[in-house]
């Protein structure tokens, strides 16, 4: 993809993909003739031939290009010939937003089109989860501001949440599946295999060629995601891309196996989130991808620890209060980052898509940093803490307020979150 | 007399391959009438749902395709049941959740991934299941179908082969619909399809089997339940 290759190679090439498909001593057609009608190729043989020629050239979509069209050699040159242009195009349609996407780094800026969420159908009160953890009732919503959690019902899963999202995301835009060149999945609570991105690529249906990756941070998972995304955009190697995170704490940190006050703190839910490569028109409320930066601040890594045991069981470290105080300096020091890297005022943004401990924890960053608390979307205090989703479950939030007639403007957001380690990252978005 | 409930009419060609449910004692099972001439019918003015009378004789077709019953008279329709009801009896039929189950036999698959049976290996040529997705494609102007099964299975790219959505399709590239028919065909099953057909409380799909070709018999998709509907083609 995005490298322009000559006549000769792609006659090698169309030649060798349908000696593939009609038989090594199969004489070539020639160019204009109708390879179905003429039995040179059955239609089994012609969508056959189409898709190795599209796995072996990397021009995906090849056969919804050839619709409409005679299915000739002469037309599946045409094809190639227009994709050729097109990528010569992209390549002067991002000299030109190169500016506009505010990084040097960036070959191909990135934009994010749409965007779904989905949280775990059951919702429990957080009396309820005291009850089931034997503390005190009304001490996960006085300690940490939880009013209920979103629980997964008996047949949801992280790859049903996931792809629900997924779905939403896709259809919002009605993007195909078929048109995806990578699934990037994240969770920290998937633990199986085939992993998360595999099973959603069967899932959703996307096409062979399509990779999958899963990547970790749990819940800076979407940053992660979203940077190796940018980066396979820059590249060029890829042109649309499905985020997608996706957590089901409630089977994991169950009572009697974790403390309830780190177990109750945690929901279950699932966002995703579409990108694609910046062409010369962005769709309406599309965002281009800004500036991401990451780290680890190693001297708070035993604040939080979890592990398999030998018995079976999860050895799980929390210090509470240590991770609190990590947590809103490091993440108050990130976003103080992003508003200087990107050059843009904290006052001026739509809203913070940061991850979200805790709803007290929200309260008091947003003191710091003296905004008011309605910049940042509510997510914790009726789903729980959603792992790598929490962060994704905001940024949804914050979107589909920019869609809102009564938002006035679209305005930058900002991106910030952390992982056990403790691993940080921040960056922000733009209204493209 | 043999009273048949009509469930896949599909295009082969010029002409159509009928399949229909047949209740034998406390079981249902598909059958397919053919002519003694050949195995489709360049005439069939009936649809989906449509109960006939008619006369098949008690022999079966050669494997897989062990449904085959010669029709040795017209057809004629007595009654019709509605499409949820058509898909309570397909359920009652041959049914399967995984690849293996299907025709009862191992699947392969061709270098770019189209799947096969090996005739001697299948022992039918027609089965229903239930898909965790679906999605219809326009590929160099051939309408596939790429679906999961309930067991996490993939199959991609099925000829789909139903009649009335063959038909829809057909419909919605004419001519008098306008410019950019394309865009506008796959905008609707990149987005309303999804709502109208997943949501269905009463979505099915049945798969079978070509007739042997080189050895191979291809997989197709049968019938894909809700049928579309003419009004769809005003959303688009």
């Amino acid at each position: 993809m995005g490298v322009i290759k000559d006549q000769a190679y792609w006659a090698h090439l169309v030649e060798e993909c349908f000696r593939r498909e009609a038989g090594p001593q199969a004489a070539l057609p020639a160019p204009e003739q109708d390879l179905i009608e003429t039995g040179a190729l059955d239609s089994m043989g012609w969508v056959s031939f189409l898709r190795a020629l599209e796995s072996a050239s990397g021009i995906n979509q090849l056969g919804a290009l050839l619709t409409q069209r005679t299915p000739s050699l002469e037309s599946i040159f045409e094809v190639i010939r227009e994709t050729q242009k097109e990528s010569t195009a992209d390549v002067f349609d991002t000299g030109a937003s190169l500016a506009a996407a505010s990084t040097d780094r960036a070959q191909l800026p990135a934009i994010l089109i749409s965007s779904g969420v989905a949280v775990g159908s059951r919702t429990v009160s957080s009396e309820d989860i005291d009850r089931a953890f034997g503390m005190p009732p009304g001490k996960l919503r006085l300690r940490a501001g939880i009013e209920s959690l979103a629980y997964a019902a008996e047949n949801e899963n992280e790859l049903m949440l996931g792809a629900r999202a997924a779905q939403q995301s896709l259809r919002s835009v009605a993007c195909g599946a078929q048109e995806l060149d990578w699934i990037i999945a994240t969770s920290e609570t998937h633990r199986g295999y085939p992993s998360l991105s595999a099973q959603l690529h069967s899932q959703l249906l996307a096409r062979e060629t399509c990779a999958a990756l899963d990547v970790g941070g749990a819940c800076l998972g979407l940053l992660n995601a979203l940077t190796v995304a940018q980066g396979l955009i820059a590249s060029g190697h890829a042109r649309t891309i499905l985020v997608v995170t996706s957590d089901v704490h409630s089977r994991i940190l169950r009572p009697g196996k974790v403390a309830g006050e780190f177990g109750g703190l945690f929901g279950d839910g699932a966002s995703a989130f579409l990108l694609r490569a910046a062409a010369s028109s962005a769709p309406p409320f599309s965002y281009l991808l800004g500036e991401f930066f990451f780290g680890c601040a190693g001297q708070y890594a035993g604040a939080i620890k979890v592990a398999d045991s030998p018995n079976g069981n999860l050895d799980v470290h929390f210090d509470g209060e240590a991770l609190s105080r990590a947590a809103i300096t490091r993440m108050e020091k990130v976003l103080v980052d992003v508003e200087f890297r990107s050059g843009i005022a904290r006052t001026s943004v739509l809203g913070l898509a940061t991850h979200q401990p805790n709803p007290r924890l929200v309260t008091l960053l947003a003191k710091q940093l003296g905004l008011p608390t309605k910049k940042f979307p509510s997510v914790a205090r009726t789903f729980g803490n959603l792992g790598s989703s929490t962060c994704g479950a905001a940024l949804d939030a914050i979107l589909q307020g920019a869609r809102d007639p009564l938002t006035k403007k679209p305005g930058p957001i900002f991106l910030a979150s952390l992982g056990p380690g403790l691993l940080f990252g921040g960056g922000w978005l733009t209204p493209a | 007399m043999t009273k048949l409930l009509i469930t896949e009419i599909t295009r082969m060609g010029p002409a159509f391959c009928v399949i229909g449910l047949q209740r034998e004692k406390e079981k249902i099972r598909s059958v397919r009438p053919v002519t003694a001439t050949a195995n489709s019918w360049l005439h069939f003015p009936y649809r989906r749902g449509d109960v006939l009378q008619c006369d098949l004789a008690p022999f079966s077709g050669s494997k897989p395709h062990i449904e085959d019953r010669v029709s040795t008279q017209g057809f004629q329709k007595e009654s019709a049941v509605p499409e949820p009801e058509v898909v309570t009896f397909l359920r009652k039929a041959e049914m399967a959740e995984t690849l293996r189950e299907l025709f009862g036999c191992a699947l392969h698959e061709n270098r770019s991934g189209g799947a096969f049976a090996k005739p001697p290996e299948a022992t039918r040529s027609v089965c229903g299941t239930v898909t965790q997705n679906l999605r219809l494609e326009l590929y160099g102007d051939e309408l596939r179908a790429t679906l999961v099964l309930s067991s996490g299975e993939v199959l991609r790219d099925l000829p789909v082969v139903d009649r009335d959505w063959r038909d829809f399709l057909d419909a919605a590239l004419a001519e008098n619909r306008g410019a950019n028919r394309v865009p506008r065909l796959e905008r609707f099953l990149n987005s309303q399809f999804h709502y109208k057909v997943l949501s269905c409380p009463h979505h099915f799909i049945r798969l079978g089997l070509t007739r042997p070709y080189h050895e191979l018999c291809w997989l197709m998709l049968d019938t894909l339940i809700p049928l579309p509907k003419h009004e769809w083609l005003e959303e688009f």
